[in-house]
């Protein structure tokens, strides 16, 4: 799990993603909602995932495995969409590790 | 004989000046740009001052569209970026003015400058971090590439690419012409400005926007020059420094920043009715092929470079009202150009010949670059830019260098001359129009 609490859950991670996404496409935070096309409307390129995934990657302190978010490098993808995969994936880790410890 | 190339618009971001208004300023005034380094801390080097870009006087944002491209552009990227943008408006060239295809782009280029460290820092971390733990440390591969991956952003590599600076200036001006970067270290910004100028004689476009971007202020440049000697150590006396042709000169001053300037086909720029600051007329680029730092003894290398960039230009020695020298302050630069600038124009020549690195400092690949610009400025304002901190005559550099003070001075053409480590010089010569 991250360091941070207020990582935890998806509106935790959500608020990363955006604030992630403002750096790498150097945007103000507020053109940033959850229906936002990254492509589309923000103008990112192939190599502007990769740093997105960078960012996301040193804020959660944990690996994203790259099939998870190489599927969504389309046009069509949204900061939501994105962070739903994220939070899923997070919450399901926190949720085996807590049962090992049980 | 094709047609002739005009140089229609001039840009510069130099450490004495942004913008051509501001670095004419400060050749006219003879001001030094050279201070202690502000970018990082420099206790144990050696030599600890540099002519630095003032980040209060030059905001790169405002030239780059998406303002995302900044994160994949070195300092030098963004000198070259803004130096094209400014060259590009005072040629009054708009985006239907020119087809995109025949439109393009040679820079010289070669370093990182100092915000770009991060990727050498990580690289650094990364073999610690291999290292740590082990009984004796040894680099190794498995442990740094896992400690490279952790720290290192993926896109730091396409910031430290040389070629990467000319396709951000193609990016930002659509020019998808030719596009090429010359990395020939001290002489770049030289060649690839002849080499633009071959382009468009070539037919391979009308339009070149060219020159070179450079930044080497960072711990590894400084060290890097300091070690091979070349570096002057004048720490507490930072303006007054880089000396050339004086007895007492210690070495050469890094510099950082750009210049870029727009080439025109004579039938192309005389059709939209371009501004023309002077004729591109000649051009050369030669090797000493001797040895790699030290100039054949008789100064023949870059004597032959001078020879035959007059020869391109159809031009006699007397041709020549001012030639801007590589001048670079160090104890050997400045007797072999002075041994090359006689052979040319006779052992008693009076042709002023002076140094701008003396007020810019050593630009390296954009070197070639600024001191065209510096003769462009000093063609259009009739003066001749001064050789600042000259004290001392040196017997082995007697030329007229026009110390300390610039001077008022109708010329019709000029030379500047760039001889970079590996024995490379080129020459270009501008006439009036």
């Amino acid at each position: 799990m991250p360091d941070d609490p207020t990582l935890v859950g998806r509106e935790g991670v959500l608020g990363l993603v955006r604030r992630s996404v403002a750096q790498v496409l150097m945007v103000p935070l507020e053109r940033v909602g959850p229906q936002t096309a990254l492509v589309a409307e923000l103008g990112a390129e192939s190599i502007d995932f990769l740093d997105l995934v960078f960012h996301l990657e040193q804020g959660l302190g944990r690996k994203i495995p790259v099939a998870r978010w190489g599927s969504f490098v389309d046009e069509r993808l949204a900061g939501q969409e994105l962070a739903r995969a994220i939070t899923t994936d997070v919450i399901r880790e926190f949720a085996e590790r807590e049962a090992a410890r049980d | 004989m094709g047609e002739r190339v005009a140089v229609t618009g001039v840009g510069v971001v130099a450490p004495t000046g942004i913008g051509v208004d501001a670095f004419c300023q400060a050749l006219r005034r003879g001001r030094s740009g050279t201070r202690p380094i502000t970018a990082f801390a420099c206790d144990g080097l050696d030599t600890r001052i540099a002519a630095e870009i003032d980040d209060a006087a030059f905001d790169p944002a405002a030239f780059v569209q998406p303002p995302k491209l900044l994160k994949l552009m070195s300092r030098p990227a963004t000198f070259a970026v803004a130096a094209a943008a400014m060259a590009r408006s005072s040629a009054g060239l708009g985006p239907e003015d020119v087809d995109p295809d025949r439109m393009g782009v040679c820079l010289g280029a070669g370093g990182m400058g100092p915000l770009d460290l991060d990727l050498l820092a990580v690289q650094a971390m990364a073999v610690l971090d291999a290292a740590a733990g082990q009984a004796a440390p040894a680099f190794d591969v498995p442990s740094f590439a896992r400690a490279f991956r952790a720290r290192s952003n993926p896109l730091s590599m396409l910031r430290g690419l040389p070629n990467l600076a000319a396709a951000h200036v193609a990016i930002q001006q659509g020019a998808r012409g030719p596009n090429s970067t010359v990395a020939t270290a001290c002489t770049a910004g030289t060649q690839a400005i002849g080499d633009a100028v071959r382009t468009i004689q070539r037919g391979d476009a009308d339009v070149m926007l060219a020159g070179g971007a450079d930044s080497m202020i960072n711990p590894v440049g400084l060290l890097g020059f300091s070690m091979l000697g070349t570096l002057s150590c004048r720490n507490d006396e930072a303006e007054t420094a880089c000396r050339p042709f004086d007895r007492h000169r210690d070495g050469f001053v890094i510099g950082e920043g750009a210049a870029v300037i727009v080439l025109e086909r004579e039938s192309f720029a005389r059709a939209r009715g371009a501004p023309v600051w002077a004729e591109l007329a000649g051009y050369s680029a030669t090797c000493d092929a001797y040895r790699i730092t030290d100039e054949r003894p008789d100064g023949s290398g870059p004597a032959t470079s001078i020879r035959r960039c007059l020869r391109d230009a159809d031009a006699a020695p007397a041709d020549v009202g001012y030639v801007n020298a590589h001048g670079t302050g160090t104890p050997m630069n400045d007797r072999i150009e002075t041994q090359a600038v006689k052979s040319v124009f006779g052992e008693a020549t009076r042709v002023p010949v002076s140094s701008t690195k003396s007020m810019t400092g050593h630009l390296l690949a954009a070197a070639g670059a600024v001191e065209l610009v510096a003769c462009l400025i000093a063609l259009r304002s009739g003066f001749l830019p001064p050789t600042i901190n000259y004290r001392t005559p040196d017997p082995e550099c007697d030329l007229d260098c026009v110390p300390n003070v610039p001077r008022p001075a109708r010329f019709d053409a000029a030379l500047s001359n760039s001889f970079g480590f590996g024995g490379q010089h080129a020459c270009l010569m501008i006439r009036r129009w």
